[in-house]
């Protein structure tokens, strides 16, 4: 796949602290990402990961240091900055007692979405759910959960994709759908993707990252990644515990 | 295409599409599910048989109207906390209310969203309850006051119940004993209204002298807090619902 970031940066991270109670699950973790460019994340459990992505998507707070995402600061410009960014997670985060159309309306209405009707057609066309729309979301397999979270997360047209282990049970041919999606969207859009799947992760990545207990082990643009060196570097870091 | 090249309504006309998508979508998902209705309706009329059972004996010099208006509100909190847990349970499935706050919504946008839902349901419970609370307890000296009154003092109280309560299960939705958490916060949060709810609907059931004083009084005490605590659930919720 070829790279499509240029020199502006989308994500521009500053000493970035979060503490829950005693326990440090970020500590002064500083990286830029260029814009267009796709950032994969990797480290153990516990490592601060997925705190990583709640602050970047304003879902919390920073304890200290600054986070500017498309230019926006995390705290400050937070309403504004979540109209640029929408995440896919290993959760749908969608409603099971309202249809796949009801979801994807709703979600619209929430992102004040101008032309609602003709934007949720167009994105359940392209997810392959559109025979599925007025079915309840709780009847969908796992796949087309996370199809129709796509949709949701494209829904209000963002510049940044957030994905929190978007693979995560998807059978291979869900997997391939979601690959397909993906690339549908990568050329217009900034990435950071959560992933166990170091293959999966370095093969999509422009950019890559190791997180562990809090901290920044490894950061650097694929190029200068060496994969089994960073594999060897990715392993070390399973036995260092929680953040 | 990027977030910025479609026309954005104004804030306070996206808050107000936001506002109404939250209160559909709640009262969507419990006319298909009627879980909440039908829990608290069951529980509100369950209640009002236990205490005709428990009076049963108390012979025929007592009255039971001089009481009938504590039971009745006794009722109506136990049942709220009933409904008031299960709202925002609703959002936390398959990580709901994490989308919402992903959405560019004013956090009490989905305060008032909330509360307006929870108030609607409580009054369908109140008023599937009334018949049978008349029919019980207020056969035997009949009701005495102007047939306003009773409509008058629920619907306050109930807004009291319906804001206060809604920003203590938010609190306590994400605690691990959240029942007990709720109950806990909202009984003694809500002492000043139900002492005021119950005056009010005393002087409404006993009719007589200077029960409209009453009444009014009574009401005074049910409007300054309902104002007060609505206030304080504004001026909180942003801070408690993203903690």
């Amino acid at each position: 796949m070829t790279d499509v970031y240029t020199t502006d940066i989308a994500l521009e991270v500053r000493e970035l602290s979060r503490t829950f109670g005693v326990r440090k699950a970020l500590n002064k973790v500083s990286f830029d990402l260029p814009d267009g460019a796709f950032l994969s994340v990797f480290g153990p459990n516990g490592a601060g990961k997925t705190t990583l992505i709640k602050v970047l998507t304003t879902v919390t707070v920073p304890s200290k240091g600054t986070a500017r995402v498309c230019g926006l600061d995390v705290v400050e410009d937070a309403v504004e900055l979540r109209e640029k960014i929408g995440l896919i997670s290993h959760n749908p985060l969608l409603y099971p007692d309202l249809s796949a159309e009801e979801n994807l309306q709703f979600f619209a209405e929430m992102y004040g979405v101008s032309d609602v009707s003709d934007r949720v057609r167009e994105l359940l066309v392209s997810v392959e759910l559109d025979h599925r729309r007025m079915d309840l979301v709780r009847t969908f397999s796992r796949g087309m959960l996370q199809r129709l979270s796509i949709a949701r997360a494209l829904l209000h047209r963002p510049d940044m994709l957030f994905l929190d282990e978007p693979y995560s049970g998807l059978d291979p041919h869900a997997m391939d759908i979601l690959d397909g999606l993906i690339a549908q969207v990568r050329h217009d859009h900034t990435f950071v993707m959560i992933s166990h799947d170091l293959d999966k992760g370095l093969e999509l990545c422009s950019h890559a990252l190791i997180l562990a207990k809090g901290k920044v082990v490894l950061f650097d643009s694929k190029e200068n990644i060496d994969p089994d060196e960073f594999k060897a570097t990715y392993r070390s870091t399973v036995g260092m515990g929680v953040a | 295409m990027a977030a910025g090249t479609q026309a954005r309504p104004s804030a306070r006309s996206l808050s107000w599409r936001q506002f109404k998508a939250i209160l559909r979508k709640d009262i969507v998902m419990e006319l298909r599910t009627k879980e909440m209705v039908t829990s608290m309706g069951l529980y509100s009329l369950l209640t009002m048989v236990v205490y005709q059972i428990a009076l049963s004996q108390s012979g025929s010099a007592f009255d039971p109207r001089q009481i009938a208006a504590g039971l009745l509100w006794l009722a109506f909190l136990f049942t709220s906390m009933l409904g008031l847990n299960r709202s925002l349970v609703h959002e936390q499935d398959q990580g709901c209310l994490e989308a919402l706050l992903l959405a560019p919504v004013d956090r009490p946008v989905i305060f008032f969203a909330k509360a307006i839902g929870n108030l609607v349901f409580l009054l369908i419970v109140e008023v599937l309850t009334i018949p049978v609370f008349a029919f019980l307890f207020l056969q035997g000296g009949g009701y005495g006051g102007a047939w306003w009154m009773i409509p008058t003092v629920l619907t306050a109280g109930s807004i009291g119940i319906a804001g206060v309560g809604t920003l203590l299960a938010t609190m306590s939705v994400n605690t691990n004993g959240k029942d007990f958490v709720l109950t806990v916060l909202m009984v003694p949060l809500m002492y000043p209204l139900l002492l005021a709810a119950v005056s009010a609907t005393t002087a409404a059931v006993l009719g007589g002298d200077g029960s409209v004083d009453q009444f009014w009084a009574g009401m005074g005490g049910v409007a300054g807090y309902d104002v007060i605590m609505l206030l304080a659930a504004y001026a909180l919720y942003e801070f408690v619902i993203g903690a």
